[in-house]
């Protein structure tokens, strides 16, 4: 599903000197897979989890996802790749301030150019899933830490993707909390959905099947 | 369908900056709906009374005195230099059609039955009412028969003929005597109301006479107090002016125009200058309405700088979700678009609503002008997104990775 060839992704830093975020990373994810990406802050794990999510470009190298070529797409189709085949869930959440969880859940299908009633049945059981049903007409700053991470991960199934990326999903999270939405990861890798998530938490990473090292933007377990 | 809702959703959640970018537009449009249908309304308010005065536009008006002679001309404050010869000169001359004649003056005493009153009296030649456009209410105007003879008949102005004849209903006045100063008139006939003129004085406050009467049997003079031309061409005053003015200094044997002992006027020139006052209204209602707009301007500007910043990260996770920058784009302008439309739907009801006021303020018709209120309200609409264009550009273009960073 996934395949990177001496990927790298350089940013401009400060007087003018460019940072090298990622240098020459090889990288196969088959469909399916659960993967955790570990690594010290400023590692690159970030800027990995960005390219991988098609939010960012590689500056150099190859990015297959599902067979199509990343580093060449337009905005548009990169656009319609994150809405259709990725989910994403971040570790400040990103809900919306002033809409409801059920608006929160139904955004992404705006996006992919679904609408009417089923957006809405399937956001409302989606919400269900992760154990909100009766959070449905409340807003972010009504609910507790662990409610809007799982309000997050019903809007990143919306569009039933492939891969769900999880850039530090407990990080914000008490113990039990995490503990819930690491639950709930583990069943969509269950359901046969490709995970990864960016953490520098041992135990969350020991959740998943394969763990891949970073640090200082270059892989420390190539052959894994 | 859904971008709209919730683009009216973020426009009521952010009630006071939207209110406050939309101030602007509102007042500008309604400002300058009222003001200038208030100017317009005055315009043609003064226009009506200055022309209610003239009778018609196409006229000169020729009077004695060379200096710049003030306020209404009468016996008592003209030269004598201005003839029946010279009126019959002017009536002869290829740009003027005819001529009428005028002797005025407004310190005789009309007395009849006991009763005093004190109004204008004209002696006027016999196509005084063609050239002035008044009609007869009853009886009939000085024929030719009686021009020549200085017959002594009076035709009375509604005000006149209300003052003298308050009893006995509307046509008591008819037939009856009458005396100006010590000559006793009979009375023929009653001009038709004419209203006010500019300044609100009424018209119709005056007696008409023959003017060969006035001349002989009642103020002994033999020069005129007004000479008025009606132009052959309507609208081709310059040239009949200039025939008058060298017909008149050759008359009067005046070599240069420093020595000239008459005065000629365009009434379009009076009322043009009577107007000013409306038209300097329009200009400052344009103004403040500019004024307005622009500061609109700058507030949506900055205020939608200051809503994209804000939105940073709603602007990530939108375009993390799967929006494309064009639909960002869509979405900030369809924001501004909507509240511009709102801005100038309000701006157009209150501006009508002020137009409304206005006219019972100024106890004139309303001027409804709403193919330009509504070109109007387009072009604010149209400021509107154009003012948000660079914001919403700025927006579609945040990088979502560094809007996204925690």
């Amino acid at each position: 599903m996934i395949e990177l060839d001496q990927l790298s992704k350089t940013f401009d830093g400060n007087a003018g000197k460019p940072v090298r975020a990622l240098q020459g990373i090889e990288l196969r994810i088959a469909s399916g897979a659960m993967v955790a990406i570990r690594g010290a802050s400023g590692s690159g794990k970030s800027s990995l989890l960005n390219i991988l999510g098609c939010l960012d470009r590689p500056t150099a190298g190859r990015y297959r996802f599902e067979g199509h070529d990343v580093a060449g797409a337009t905005d548009r189709q990169l656009s319609r790749l994150r809405a259709r085949r990725i989910g994403f869930i971040f570790q400040s959440f990103h809900l919306l301030d002033r809409i409801t969880a059920l608006e929160q859940v139904e955004l992404p299908a705006l996006y992919a150019g679904v609408r009417g009633a089923a957006t809405r049945a399937r956001a409302r059981d989606l919400l269900s899933r992760v154990g909100l049903a009766a959070r449905l007409r409340h807003y972010p700053s009504q609910l507790s830490g662990g409610e809007q991470q799982r309000v997050a991960v019903a809007r990143a199934l919306m569009n039933d993707p492939s891969l769900i990326l999880a850039d530090e999903p407990t990080g914000n999270l008490d113990a039990a909390s995490g503990a819930e939405v690491m639950a709930l990861l583990a069943e969509l890798h269950h359901e046969g959905r490709t995970v990864i998530l960016v953490t520098h938490d041992e135990s969350v990473a020991r959740r998943a099947e394969r763990q891949v090292l970073l640090r200082d933007g270059k892989m420390e377990n190539p052959a894994a | 369908m859904i971008q709209i809702t919730s683009a009216l959703r973020t426009l009521a959640r952010q009630r006071r900056r939207s209110l406050a970018m939309s101030a602007g537009l509102v007042a500008g449009l309604a400002l300058g709906m009222t003001l200038s249908s208030v100017s317009a309304a005055s315009r043609r308010a003064t226009l009506a009374s200055v022309k209610n005065m003239l009778g018609t536009f196409d006229t000169i008006l020729v009077r004695p005195g060379g200096g710049k002679t003030r306020g209404m001309v009468s016996l008592t404050n003209v030269p004598p230099t201005l003839t029946f010869d010279d009126a019959d000169a002017i009536a002869a001359l290829p740009a003027i059609r005819q001529a009428a004649e005028l002797q005025n003056a407004f310190d005789i005493d009309v007395e009849a039955g006991g009763r005093t009153h004190a109004p204008a009296v004209f002696g006027v030649s016999g196509n005084w009412l063609d050239l002035r456009g008044d009609a007869m209410l009853e009886g009939s105007f000085f024929s030719p028969e009686q021009m020549r003879s200085e017959a002594r008949v009076a035709i009375l102005g509604a005000d006149v003929a209300a003052a003298l004849f308050p009893d006995g209903g509307p046509h008591a006045s008819l037939g009856q005597s009458i005396r100006l100063g010590t000559v006793p008139f009979q009375v023929q006939g009653r001009l038709a109301p004419r209203g006010a003129g500019p300044g609100g004085f009424s018209l119709d406050d005056l007696i008409l006479i023959p003017v060969t009467t006035a001349s002989h049997r009642l103020f002994n003079r033999n020069f005129l107090t007004m000479v008025v031309a009606q132009l052959r061409t309507p609208g081709d005053t310059a040239a009949a002016m200039a025939q008058v003015r060298t017909l008149l200094r050759q008359r009067h044997h005046a070599s240069t125009a420093a020595l000239d002992d008459f005065t000629l006027t365009d009434p379009s020139a009076v009322a043009a200058q009577v107007t000013a006052v409306s038209s300097r209204l329009a200009v400052i209602g344009r103004g403040a309405a500019l004024g307005a707009i622009v500061l609109a301007a700058i507030a949506i500007v900055a205020l939608m700088w200051l809503g994209v910043s804000e939105r940073r990260t709603e602007i990530g996770l939108r375009r993390a979700v799967g929006a494309t920058r064009a639909s960002i784009l869509g979405q900030f302008l369809l924001e501004i678009a909507l509240l511009s439309s709102l801005a100038a739907g309000a701006g157009l009801a209150l501006g009508g609503l002020g137009i409304f006021i206005a006219s019972r303020w100024q106890h004139l018709p309303p001027e409804w002008a709403w193919p330009q209120a509504f070109a109007a309200a387009f072009a604010a609409i149209l400021l509107g997104i154009a003012c948000g264009l660079t914001p919403a550009w700025h927006a579609a273009r945040t990088d979502p990775v560094a809007a996204l960073r925690r």
